[in-house]
């Protein structure tokens, strides 16, 4: 029997550019075009300068480990194969304070602790669930899949 | 220079909950109507007295005709919120002006399905917004639970604290628990048997989180005159503050350890001449356990960033600085999403807490939620 996927994501002109940029293995991510503040999720105004001139842009993939949860208990038919993985919160190097909630992967999760360490550097990768379903991930610089 | 008082003074004088339990099989309105009786008998008040009710979990109006109030003269449905605070809030604030006198508060919340439905497909755990759960449900984030492991461990990174941190305040909660005929989880804990049990998102373990339970809680607010002549000690409401510092998603603050209690705590004491070291007792949130650390904090009971060792050393039980979470907790009295931190001050307050009682309470403060938004509340004895 096929496990089905995750929610696909919905058909929501917003965060379109997200989803097809993850397809092309591109981080984008929502950026004001009046004043250059990031966003994330994607909104329909700039809370800095309140433009509605707003787009998404390539970032640089590079972030550092905010914190991290390994999770022992699936939510989802997807991820009952899956257990244990890490949820994290990564922070982009392009603004301060720029989180992206991702998976941690590249790393025994056996031995979680001390592979995963609080500020280490990160940097994008992309995962295929299937069906073109393309997510961004974050693993340690260097790691190999 | 004194706090001006702006509209009436507010007094609580009835609480009351439904028959609380793991999958009763009552409906919401059942829960609220057995609620709302109880928390009148408490108060020695008629349905026909009430004329305003709030709630979250069912509707007020519904609620209001189906119990037999009087028509009423001001009412609230609350959406996704700081759990049972906001409707008190509102409550307290809808008394102060004016606009009602005698108003009922509800929060009335069934059981969530169980993981195992959740694991095979079968149910699905709701979302506030569909739009920015894309960005989760791909990573497996479906759960509270798992951004209450983020705040968790990076509590811990900062601040050095340790799960036998959490082991303690597990085992403080649950000897309160010990002491209370409403609790639902009584059976002795020790530290060990906490560190025994499994991680859900390490490092968070099941005894971190509330019990999940069918509830039903209501708490009258009506004016201080009006208070002096029914039935219970005067309890009256000093200061409240509600408080949001960004939007719905927990997994994106940008500092998990000073969240918005933090916020609150400041604008409570701005609103008081009280004082963090008058409080007598606290109630503090733990949906998850490290929300109750960060409100010891955010309120200023203890130092910042030292909340875990306030409660390694005994300072939240009986005889302690600060006897926190007396009822139990909501990990041990089951998820009444907030409403049990507001019963259990006021009846530190009246004095009716038997063997948990702390002598000569006089002032509690009672809170609710984190992250992106909270609220709280400061009651005095009247």
């Amino acid at each position: 029997m096929d496990t089905p996927l995750p929610p696909a994501p919905p058909d929501d002109p917003l965060t379109t550019f997200f989803w097809e940029a993850a397809r092309r293995h591109e981080l984008h991510i929502q950026r004001c075009q009046s004043c250059g503040t990031y966003i994330h999720m994607p909104r329909p105004i700039c809370r800095n300068c309140q433009s509605f001139d707003l787009a998404g842009e390539q970032v640089s993939g590079r972030a550092t480990l905010y914190s991290w949860t390994q999770t022992y208990k699936p939510f989802h038919p997807y991820f009952v194969e899956r257990v244990p993985y890490v949820i994290a919160t990564v922070t982009l190097v392009e603004q301060p304070g720029l989180q992206f909630m991702c998976n941690l992967i590249g790393i025994d999760q056996a031995n979680v602790d001390a592979e995963a360490r609080m500020g280490m550097d990160l940097e994008v990768t992309f995962q295929d669930l299937g069906d073109g379903y393309v997510v961004p991930q974050f693993k340690p610089v260097g790691v190999v899949l | 220079m004194s706090v001006q008082r702006q509209g009436r003074k507010v007094a609580i004088v009835g609480v009351g909950y439904s028959d609380v339990g793991r999958n009763t099989g009552l409906s919401e309105r059942h829960h609220a109507a057995q609620a709302a009786v109880r928390a009148l008998e408490d108060a020695g008040l008629q349905a026909k007295d009430i004329d305003g009710a709030s709630t979250w979990g069912g509707d007020a109006v519904d609620f209001g005709w189906m119990i037999g109030f009087d028509d009423l003269r001001w009412s609230l449905n609350v959406g996704v919120a700081p759990a049972f605070i906001t409707p008190a809030y509102h409550a307290a604030q809808a008394v102060a002006m004016g606009h009602a006198d005698t108003v009922m508060a509800f929060r009335i919340m069934m059981q969530q399905p169980p993981s195992a439905a959740l694991a095979s497909g079968a149910a699905m755990l709701g979302e506030p917004s569909m739009v920015d759960a894309q960005f989760r449900w791909p990573y497996g984030n479906f759960s509270p639970v798992q951004w209450a492991g983020l705040l968790m461990n990076r509590y811990m990174h900062e601040t050095g604290a340790t799960e036998e941190h959490f082991a303690r305040f597990a085992e403080v909660q649950r000897s309160y628990a010990q002491r209370n005929p409403d609790a639902l989880l009584r059976d002795p804990l020790s530290a060990e048997d906490y560190l025994a049990k499994p991680y859900v998102t390490k490092p968070l373990r099941v005894l971190d989180c509330d019990y999940p339970c069918d509830s039903g809680s209501a708490v009258i607010f009506t004016t201080e005159e009006r208070a002096r002549d029914l039935r219970q000690p005067m309890v009256l409401v000093e200061a409240s503050a509600l408080s949001a510092i960004r939007d719905m998603n927990f997994e994106l603050l940008p500092d998990m350890v000073r969240t918005s209690p933090k916020h609150c705590g400041d604008l409570l004491w701005s609103r008081t001449d009280l004082r963090p070291e008058n409080v007598s007792t606290a109630h503090l949130y733990d949906g998850f356990s490290i929300i109750t650390l960060q409100w010891l904090e955010g309120l200023g009971l203890c130092e910042p960033g030292g909340a875990a060792q306030f409660v390694m050393d005994g300072e939240t039980r009986l005889g302690g600085k600060v006897p926190t979470n007396t009822d139990g907790g909501a990990i041990n009295v089951g998820r009444r999403h907030g409403a049990n931190f507001c019963i259990e001050a006021v009846r530190q307050l009246r004095g009716q807490c038997g063997d948990r009682q702390v002598a000569g309470a006089d002032v509690s403060v009672w809170a609710n939620a984190v992250g992106m938004f909270s609220g709280a509340m400061l009651l005095t004895k009247g």
